[in-house]
């Protein structure tokens, strides 16, 4: 025990020295802190934010020489700890929940085209799903639009106010312009966890739940009369970032299967002439203050990261799709998205 | 007539004011149960209050003035600089390791009887050894975030 | 075959190193075994899948069983899960029997630990089913039955009842986490709190300030007289260890390590209801609990055996339903998709061998754990001879550590233990009882979410009680609970040497 102890331990203490004894050289042209700090608009180590923010900073860790950790403080300890760095020592990775989290009018989430830089784009989770039990008469999501359309009700289990919610509304904007005055017949149910949603779908108190292909693709493979079987009936996705993925998908259902609840197959209009689609994007943030040229300089980092292909393999493995768009092409495309989905929104809302 | 009977207990939230739902009746309950306190206890109260006012200004009972509020007021600062000095050192835990050697030294100063020249070394040492150890270990060695 | 190949020396160094430093972190006040697995998360990606799990689950299991050193020797829990230890080991450890205390509770971890283990490898999948049976209604009403072993654990009932609502009220404080399904919006705080208090108060923070700094502050106004007079708090003296001690504890072991266990499957229950519903249970049902609180072993041995006894449960839901059991299983799963392992229902079918190797690690973790504490404890032990203002200073220190990186660094969560440190003090001395409040703390926010969401589902009160057989019974059981709390109160009170100090 001892000496496979005394090894971990060693590769530690060599890789901790080195890190603060180049610490202050990368100041060259790149004036970052040797000591750099990541916080994560997520509170879990398991989750998806935690996972590709790891490995990218790693990597860019090693290329810039510089010590770097992701800390999982949650949204707004993050917000906070990125206002309060001016210097640079402190950056943010998030999703598209920084933003929408603003859009749906929740409270303390600040408009972050306003008040941070947007940083560079440096993944895709594709598998943002909405599915249904095994047995749902619902085949696919123009099914639910004709449904409700009808007069019935259809219960949807999401979290509120994010990533979540998003497609949620675009369903609901779906049966408005098919349908209008009926989109009052999908219902949100607000709950928490993927464990909650589940749990939602299982007792029957919910039609649809938001899932993910990563969480929920077991569930896909049940037979029809276990009480947990389901099935997917969107991916959000678009048809492009799916393509991205490893052929052999997620589990047991290949990329092909998975196309097959992405549009064009699955259609939930957004207006005349398109379907709604929307990839769970993650980017950083910075500081206000932030000095442009460290900007550049992460920038430059993750480009040469993303040429050399590592990073790639790495995300594919874990099923992410590596999507690197430097800082100004970044913001605004995000800008963009941003818009597109206040417009929904707004619809819904007026 | 059952179900009109159970429909007394339909309760409905509405989802933006249901943060409020059950602060309310925790806060119901707790304000009872303050009040079953006070009326049950009353004659207990002032006499009570008196006295905790004379320990602590020091006019009766065993109370160690000294290292009671030393200890809150070297807390309150050991806290206070911390934060402050982590601004100054980012990211290292710098700030814990000096802070944390100054606070371990002046606590055990405050809290030990007879300080003999022995005693005085032993404290320096642990004041210096201690905080230097969790420092490495902690955030060398396992990378955990320290002030 | 396959399995044999990983059987390697590193395999078994890594579950000792990990039990090991789990024991540790544990150990120390203000470190927990949820922040040891966090901590060496990213180591398991040099190991790979088998060997860093076999590292994640020796930290798991020696973090819950590390705790109860400090809960015995300085009356601080070192883990949530380690407060009903304080209740009988510190009272021990007073009387000489530190190490008589501790040696019960490993044997007592080591039962827990093993018992949980066997469930989880022969029932994991059969439990699951039985897991998604309970919906909001019926984790709602564990949790009011954890909540009613207040009145059977408090000295003074009004009082206790009063700070276990408190401890409710204090953990509700912040916003109503659209995480958890709310709807963002702040409660019971002015707007100039909000910056710092969005998030509410942390548990970890909130107990070790509760019970370490508290402490601190206790002795502190004493002037640390008490040791003079006493004389200071030996390992001598006192009856030694021997295994006899567990005579007559079967029905005790097998009823915590139970109850741990199902408290551990049940997602979001919050695991650190396990050791208090089982400290109470027996305390309501054994045929003589007249000395638990006063340093009886049968008090560690619930205590220690239910918290252990949690490692197994919470790895029921994660490893057949995809879903954490508790905090340190969440960040397991990290662990898992880190290695592009999918967990789910599937989850053990499709991956045979490294469920049975992670069966063997945890078994292994298990008794790794025992020997290690075992034959350490003599020397673990010798902490509460350490004088005080030796100590004190540096559990103080500690604690900043741990509050400061239980949420990956908040400078907020070390006011918190300052807060709630002199909170702690003021309420000793106002006759406020911490155990219920903390109790009270740990339980609330999921009572609050259970409760809301019952009523928004269901929309009529009724569904509490006409939900399920399952609902059903758990009213029987709260009925029960209260009425043993109530019985046992009136008996002790026909005798006059029962009143409490």
């Amino acid at each position: 025990m001892k000496p496979i102890w005394g090894k971990t331990c060693l590769a530690l203490v060599v890789s901790a020295a080195m890190g603060v004894g180049v610490s202050a050289q990368a100041a060259d042209d790149c004036p970052l802190p040797g000591n750099l700090r990541v916080v994560i608009g997520s509170t879990s180590t398991g989750g998806d934010t935690y996972q590709v923010s790891s490995m990218v900073v790693d990597q860019l860790a090693d290329k810039l020489d510089i010590n770097a950790k992701v800390d999982a403080v949650g949204v707004m300890p993050g917000f906070q700890a990125l206002q309060r760095s001016r210097h640079g020592n402190t950056i943010m990775i998030f999703h598209d929940g920084a933003y929408l989290g603003n859009l749906y009018g929740v409270n303390g989430y600040p408009n972050i085209f306003d008040q941070y830089v947007v940083g560079p784009t440096i993944a895709i989770n594709p598998g943002n799903a909405y599915l249904v039990p095994k047995g749902s008469p619902y085949e696919s999501m123009s099914d639910v639009i004709e449904a409700a359309g009808n007069g019935k009700q259809i219960r949807v289990a999401i979290q509120p106010g994010s990533v979540s919610e998003i497609g949620f509304s675009a369903l609901k904007n779906a049966v408005r312009l098919k349908y209008p005055g009926k989109e009052s017949n999908i219902v949100a149910v607000n709950t928490g966890s993927q464990a909650d949603k589940n749990q939602l779908l299982f007792d029957g108190a919910v039609d649809m739940i938001n899932g993910s292909v990563q969480a929920n693709e077991q569930y896909t493979q049940l037979p029809a009369d276990d009480q947990k079987a389901m099935r997917f009936v969107w991916l959000t996705a678009r048809e492009d970032t799916i393509q991205q993925t490893n052929e052999s998908g997620m589990g047991d259902t290949t990329r092909e299967q998975l196309l097959g609840y992405t549009t064009p197959n699955v259609s939930v209009p957004m207006d005349d002439s398109q379907d709604f689609t929307f990839d769970k994007e993650f980017f950083f943030l910075y500081n206000k203050d932030m000095d442009p040229a460290a900007i550049d300089c992460i920038d430059n980092a993750l480009s040469d990261i993303y040429d050399q292909g590592e990073i790639q393999e790495q995300l594919k493995k874990a099923f992410f799709v590596p999507d690197f768009k430097p800082s100004k092409e970044a913001s605004s495309y995000l800008k963009e998205k941003n818009d597109q989905n206040q417009t929904i929104i707004n619809d819904l809302e007026g | 007539m059952e179900s009109h009977w159970l429909s007394m207990f339909d309760v409905t939230i509405d989802f933006d004011q249901s943060h409020l739902f059950f602060p309310r009746i925790v806060t119901t309950i707790l304000v009872g149960l303050l009040l079953v306190i006070v009326v049950t206890r009353f004659r207990m109260i002032a006499p009570a209050i008196k006295r905790a006012g004379r320990v602590l200004v020091g006019s009766e009972g065993a109370f160690d003035h000294k290292r009671f509020f030393g200890t809150l007021a070297l807390t309150t600062a050991y806290f206070y600089l911390m934060g402050v000095l982590s601004d100054v050192f980012p990211n290292t835990g710098y700030s814990f390791l000096i802070m944390s050697v100054i606070f371990v030294f002046l606590l055990s100063l405050l809290y030990v009887d007879h300080l003999t020249r022995r005693l005085f070394v032993i404290l320096v040492l642990n004041a210096l050894i201690a905080p230097a150890l969790a420092w490495y270990v902690l955030a060398e060695l396992f990378r955990i975030t320290l002030p | 075959m396959d399995i044999l190949s990983h059987l390697t020396p590193m395999f078994f160094g890594l579950i000792a190193a990990g039990t090991l430093i789990g024991i540790i972190f544990g150990a120390i006040p203000g470190m927990t075994a949820t922040m040891a697995v966090a901590v060496c998360l990213p180591l398991t990606y040099a190991f790979g899948l088998e060997n860093g799990i076999a590292l994640l689950l020796g930290l798991y299991v020696g973090g819950i069983s590390g705790g109860m050193v400090p809960a015995v020797l300085i009356n601080i829990p070192g883990t949530p899960s380690s407060i009903t230890t304080t209740f009988d080991g510190y009272p021990m450890a007073k009387r000489g029997e530190g190490e008589r205390a501790l040696k019960i509770g490993i044997v007592a971890s080591v039962f827990g630990g093993l018992f949980s283990a066997a469930v989880l490898f022969f029932f994991a999948p059969v439990l699951a089913d039985f897991a998604i049976k309970f919906s909001y209604v019926e984790k709602f009403l564990i949790i009011l039955l954890a909540l009613t072993v207040i009145a059977s654990l408090c000295s003074n009932m009004l009082m206790g009842i009063f700070s276990g609502v408190l401890g409710v009220w204090l953990s509700l404080i912040g916003t109503y986490s659209i995480t958890e399904g709310g709807n963002g919006e702040p409660r019971l705080m002015f707007d100039f709190m909000q910056y710092y208090l969005v998030d509410g108060f942390s548990l970890l923070p909130v107990l070790i300030g509760l019970f370490g700094l508290t402490t601190v502050l206790l002795d502190a106004e004493k002037g640390f007289k008490d040791d003079a007079v006493q004389g200071k708090i030996s390992l001598k003296g006192g009856a030694k260890f021997r295994f006899n001690v567990f005579k007559g504890q079967l029905l005790n072991l097998v009823r915590s390590s139970g109850i741990g266990t199902l408290i551990g499957i049940l997602p979001g229950v919050g695991g650190s209801a396990a050791s208090v519903l089982a400290y109470s249970q027996e305390k309501n049902f054994s045929r003589d609990s007249s000395q638990m609180g006063k340093g009886a072993p049968q008090g560690i041995v619930s205590s220690e055996s239910s918290n252990n006894a949690l490692t197994g449960g919470a790895l029921v839901p994660l490893l057949s339903l995809g879903i954490p059991g508790d905090s340190t299983t969440a960040i397991l799963i990290g662990a898992f998709t880190l290695q592009g392992i999918q967990v789910g229902p599937l989850f053990i079918g499709n991956n045979l061998d490294t469920w049975y190797l992670m069966m063997i690690a945890l078994v292994a973790a298990n008794v790794l754990m025992f020997g290690i504490m075992y034959f350490a404890i003599r020397h673990i032990a010798k902490v509460i001879e350490v004088p005080k203002f030796i100590l004190y200073p540096l559990i103080i220190m500690m604690c900043v550590v741990g509050a400061y990186a239980i949420n990956y660094g908040i400078m907020f969560d070390v006011w918190t233990l300052l807060i709630f440190g002199v909170f702690g003090w003021v309420a000793h001395k106002v006759g406020l009882e911490t155990v219920p409040l903390i109790i009270g703390f740990i339980l609330g926010k999921s009572a609050e979410v259970y409760f809301v969401k019952s009523i928004e589902s269901y929309g009529n009160l009724t569904i509490f009680f006409t939900k399920s057989p399952i609902a059903a019974f758990l009213w029987v059981l709260i009925a029960v609970s209260v009425a043993f709390a109530i019985y046992l109160r009136v008996r002790n009170r026909r005798r006059p040497e029962e009143i409490e100090s």
